[in-house]
């Protein structure tokens, strides 16, 4: 047996006897300052062929104390000391998700369940599309109903409308765009981007987001509306909430609605976010009128359908009960990091 | 449009309900009530009148024959009998009507004695908003909110002439109206006029020189119906918008002008004495012709979705005072002449449908084909694009789709589209880039947050060779990032969405972005995108701080190349074996061309090339850099020998002192 190896016995022995993990960790310690570098300081005397020899037993036998000496430590770590939990660690980085994003694919979600696909309309529009096609009489004030924002352009005047430019004011211009190119049954749903030409406020905004709704068939009624419409409601609340349907007047329905939810806030009581109503106006809808089926070249003799707008931006404004509009167009990162 | 509730309660023998249940009443269907407000004695009640029904609602008759419909009560029409005892009309004055007329109705009192209205009278026109002036205007304006038919008054003795003449305006002619404003006409404006000159702008506004005095003894009194386009031109032309001109847009029938005349003559004579002339002039042409639209029950049941019985729908139909016909389930129906609104089957089943009231409509889940949904993938991939962000992140933001006068001049004036009188002169273009609304985020954000990360997702506009497109893309904006960690950013983000990898090329187009440390993405062939730091003319243009980095990718061309899934590669179950590769090479020499010959050399064992370090300095001569490369060799079926890679390392090495000014360490 060499001195290495001799030393290690005992080193082996002496540790086996020591329970505490401290008193190891310290016998370790001597081994390292006192034993071991004794035989290294020892090497010197050695021919170079045994030193290589004894030097390479020696290391292996400081790389084992070591080990021994870490675990030690460990060991003794978990049984000293306490660590406060309440201390924060390194914060991880996650962006988020804007609200109306957010709300969009709660919808999106709700209605593909009912087979309603999600499609998408350019923002900037024509005319023929945003008005001429949903049965907008021309020259009349109906055209008014909603402060159109039109792009500048030279002589539009004398333009046929397929030229007259303006940016959206509705989600409705895709109604037509989608049925024109297929043929029913539809149901489909379109978020987007929507404008309107008013100064803005905290309930107003010159952009804004709609939720258009359609389905077309056979024998598409009021009733089925309503029946798909209160699911939607009920799920996306999360609440057993009611909807009424009162008149109203879109060109490109007939008959029209306005929608009210019934407040989930206060279960109808009246509270301040329904202004003490119990209920909530969130959207607009009706039968699709013939004359946009035609439009789209579908017959209105064999199909009708229902079709809706919803105002996402309300909805989202009374979700989180965010009391200026402008918010979500503000890109300010103390309101968006909420979500 | 504001309701007085005493003129209301005038059509009825019975006590109205309260004003706020008829506001309840009339909102589940009929119309939205906005308020109601007391003002002396009386309520204004104002009441949301459907666009569609401004033809027989923009009045108080009409108001009460919805209140009659929806609650059952009976409302009787006010009085029209008129006692002619003065001389034949005929006699005093002739009408001509040369254009945009449809009928044209005159009468005629004298012996009048102008003075102040009752006090009922002069009541419920302050309800509805309107300053009560003499018993003769107040009359005519009080039988317009009660008919819906705007009236005129003339003082006779003030025209000139034998002729009222209804006639498009003369080049340049000139009035000067009732509030003593004075207008020069175009010639698409109509006026009535005199044989002399214009007396009035028809429809709109009365003119100044036949006005009703205290003096006037002798009385016209004007009902006509006149073009509905041509009253909106001269209205929105003269930027006069009048009680009158209202209801003309919107277009009120004809029948109205004789009743209205009558009930009018019938006032003032009430109220001020005379005679009325005998007989009324009436040009009245072309009648308007009956229509009778035919439907049946299916129809209603189809529509609804309710089944009504026929006898039902027959009687809301009547209450509606509809005349109606009904042979087994099919109706023949003719509306009422007040009923504008009536066209097609449909109008007729919305007045079944709201007069039943929607509330007692069951709901039905729809039932029917559900055509499975074609691909939509813009839309999901797009949320999953915004996903991939998040983690990296990148906080999501919504900007304005516009841009101001100040943003617009970094860009080409000839690809802004501009808009046409915007509410405000921030959105007086559109955006043609998401960039200037990231960099205001930027901005604005700066004084509350140190690290700031933000992305976008939307439309953009420009206008190419006269026609204007539009695109969808995203935006990113980093105050934490430079041109290298952006890069490894958007290299993670592409792989992820598309299982491919980017290339780069130099940038120098981009007005945002630091001409040298900036590059334009590449897919294939395509340019998806343009990333870099953030360019020292927007920093100062846009009063951003400096040391930002922003990318935008144009969202549909890199949606294109989105997949869902791919082929997995195996993992290797044999050792790997790692050499380093040092390479000396001058400083204007790109990474990526060293990289392109190692790669070539190693062939297919070497799984992966990592660039550990790049050195200039001490120990280099001046001129040259060092890539520091770690090359990772592993086999797909057996262990590779020391031998066979350093084969490798050689081949390597070899064809990278190929390159004249290369050397390879060793």
């Amino acid at each position: 047996m060499t001195d290495i190896a001799r030393l290690k016995d005992k080193f082996l022995k002496e540790l086996k006897k020591e329970k505490s993990p401290e008193k190891r960790r310290k016998i370790c310690k001597k081994y390292i300052e006192e034993e071991l570098s004794s035989v290294f300081c020892s090497l010197k005397d050695l021919s170079s062929k045994e030193r290589a020899k004894v030097g390479e037993k020696a290391n292996e036998f400081r790389k084992f104390v070591l080990e021994q000496m870490s675990s030690a430590k460990g060991e003794a770590k978990e049984e000293k000391e306490w660590i406060d939990i309440t201390l924060p660690g390194e914060e991880p980085e996650l962006g988020s998700s804007h609200p109306l994003t957010k709300l969009q694919l709660r919808c999106k979600d709700i209605f593909l369940r009912m087979g309603f696909i999600s499609v998408e309309g350019p923002e900037l529009e024509n005319e023929w599309y945003n008005f001429d096609a949903l049965n907008f009489a021309k020259d009349h004030p109906v055209r008014e109903m909603q402060d159109t924002l039109f792009v500048k352009q030279e002589k539009r005047s004398a333009l046929p409308s397929e030229k007259k430019l303006l940016m959206r004011t509705h989600t409705s211009p895709v109604q037509v765009r989608y049925m024109e190119k297929r043929r029913p049954p539809f149901r489909i749903i379109v978020p987007g981007r929507v404008f309107r030409n008013e100064a803005t406020d905290s309930s107003h905004e010159i952009n804004f987001y709609q939720l258009e709704g359609l389905m077309v068939g056979e024998g598409v009624s009021v009733a089925n509306f309503k029946a798909v419409i209160s699911f939607f409601f009920r799920e996306l609340f999360k609440s057993d909430v009611d909807i009424r349907l009162r008149p109203s007047f879109f060109p490109f329905t007939e008959p029209s609605f306005e929608v009210d939810v019934s407040c989930s806030l206060c279960g109808k009581k009246g509270c301040s976010v329904c202004g003490k109503t119990g209920w909530l106006e969130v959207m607009g809808a009706g039968m699709v009128h013939p004359n946009v089926l035609e439009s789209a070249k579908v017959d209105p003799e064999k199909f009708n359908g229902f079709a809706f707008g919803l105002g996402l931006d309300r909805i989202a404004i009374i979700e989180h009960k965010v009391s200026d509009i402008r918010l979500f167009y503000s890109g300010d990162l103390r309101f968006l990091k909420q979500f | 449009m504001k309701f007085s509730y005493d003129f209301l309660q005038s059509f009825f023998r019975k006590k109205l309900p309260s004003p706020e249940e008829l506001a309840k009443a009339l909102m589940m269907h009929s119309f939205e009530v906005e308020g109601v407000e007391k003002v002396g004695s009386d309520f204004s009640i104002d009441i949301d009148v459907l666009p569609n029904r401004a033809g027989d609602c923009f009045s108080h008759i009409g108001i009460a024959r919805e209140i009659a419909a929806v609650t059952g009560m009976e409302y009787k029409m006010p009085g029209t009998d008129v006692i002619e005892k003065g001389p034949e009309i005929s006699k005093q004055i002739s009408v001509e009507v040369r254009n945009a007329c449809s009928r044209y109705t005159l009468r005629g009192i004298e012996g009048v004695k102008v003075k102040s209205s009752p006090p009922y009278l002069q009541r419920r026109l302050k309800s509805c908003g309107i300053k009560p002036i003499n018993n003769v205007v107040d009359v005519a304006n009080y039988v317009m909110l009660e008919t819906g038919q705007p009236l005129h008054a003339f003082d006779a003795d003030k025209l000139e002439g034998g002729k009222i003449v209804v006639r498009y305006a003369k080049k340049r002619e000139k009035i000067v109206t009732l509030d003593e404003k004075r207008y020069e006409l175009q010639e698409s404006t109509l006026v009535i006029s005199d044989e002399l000159s214009a007396i009035g702008i028809a429809g709109i506004k009365g003119g100044i020189v036949p006005e009703v005095d205290k003096k006037t003894e002798r009385v016209y009194l004007e009902a006509a119906n006149f073009s509905p386009k041509v009253i909106r031109k001269g209205s929105q032309e003269l930027k006069i918008r009048t009680d009158a001109s209202l209801r003309f847009e919107y277009g009120i029938p004809a029948e109205l002008t004789l009743m209205a005349l009558d009930r009018a003559a019938v006032l003032i004579a009430q109220t001020g004495g005379g005679k009325v002339m005998k007989g009324a002039i009436d040009h009245y042409p072309k009648k308007r012709e009956e229509k009778e639209v035919i439907f049946s029950a299916e129809d209603v049941r189809k529509i609804l979705g309710v089944e009504i019985s026929l006898k039902e729908v027959e009687k809301i139909l009547r209450k509606l005072e509809f005349k109606v016909k009904r042979n087994k389930s099919f109706f023949y129906v003719v509306s009422p002449y007040f009923r504008t609104d009536i066209d097609i089957k449909e109008d007729i089943i919305e007045e079944v449908g709201r007069m039943y009231g929607y509330e007692n409509i069951e709901p039905e889940v729809p039932v029917g084909e559900i055509i499975p949904a074609e691909k939509s993938s813009f839309l999901s991939s797009k949320d999953v694009c915004k996903k991939i962000w998040n983690g990296l992140g990148f906080d999501e933001t919504y900007n304005y789709s516009f841009i101001n006068q100040e943003s617009a001049e970094l860009f080409n004036r000839k690809i802004l589209i501009e808009m046409e009188k915007p509410a405000s002169l921030e959105f007086k273009y559109l955006r043609p880039s998401l960039v200037p609304g990231l960099c205001r985020n930027l901005k604005e954000n700066e004084k509350n947050f140190e690290k700031i990360k933000m992305f976008e997702t939307g439309k953009i506009f420009t206008k190419k060779e006269g026609s204007t497109q539009e695109g969808e893309m995203l935006g990113a904006i980093s105050s934490v990032d430079d041109f290298y960690s952006l890069k490894e950013k958007i290299n993670l983000f592409i792989r992820k969405f598309t299982y491919l990898s980017p290339s780069y090329e130099e940038n120098g187009e981009n007005v945002f972005m630091d001409k040298r440390r900036s590059a334009k993405i590449f897919l294939g062939k395509e340019k998806i995108g343009s990333f870099g730091e953030v360019s020292r003319t927007v920093t100062k243009e846009m009063k951003v701080k400096s040391g930002a980095a922003v990318a935008e990718i144009d969202l549909e061309k890199l949606i294109g190349f989105y997949k869902e899934t791919k082929e997995y590669e195996p993992i290797l179950r044999f050792p790997a074996l790692v050499r380093d590769i040092a390479v000396l090479v001058p400083k204007k020499t790109r990474c990526l061309d060293v990289l392109e010959k190692i790669t070539k050399e190693g062939g297919k064992n070497l799984r992966e090339i990592k660039l550990f370090d790049v050195y200039e300095g001490k120990e280099i001569p001046m001129e040259m850099k060092n890539f520091a490369f770690r090359l990772f060799f592993q086999s797909g079926s057996k262990t590779l020998s020391s031998e066979e890679v350093n084969k490798l390392q050689k081949k390597i090495t070899k064809s990278l002192e190929e390159v004249k000014e290369w050397k390879v360490r060793k």
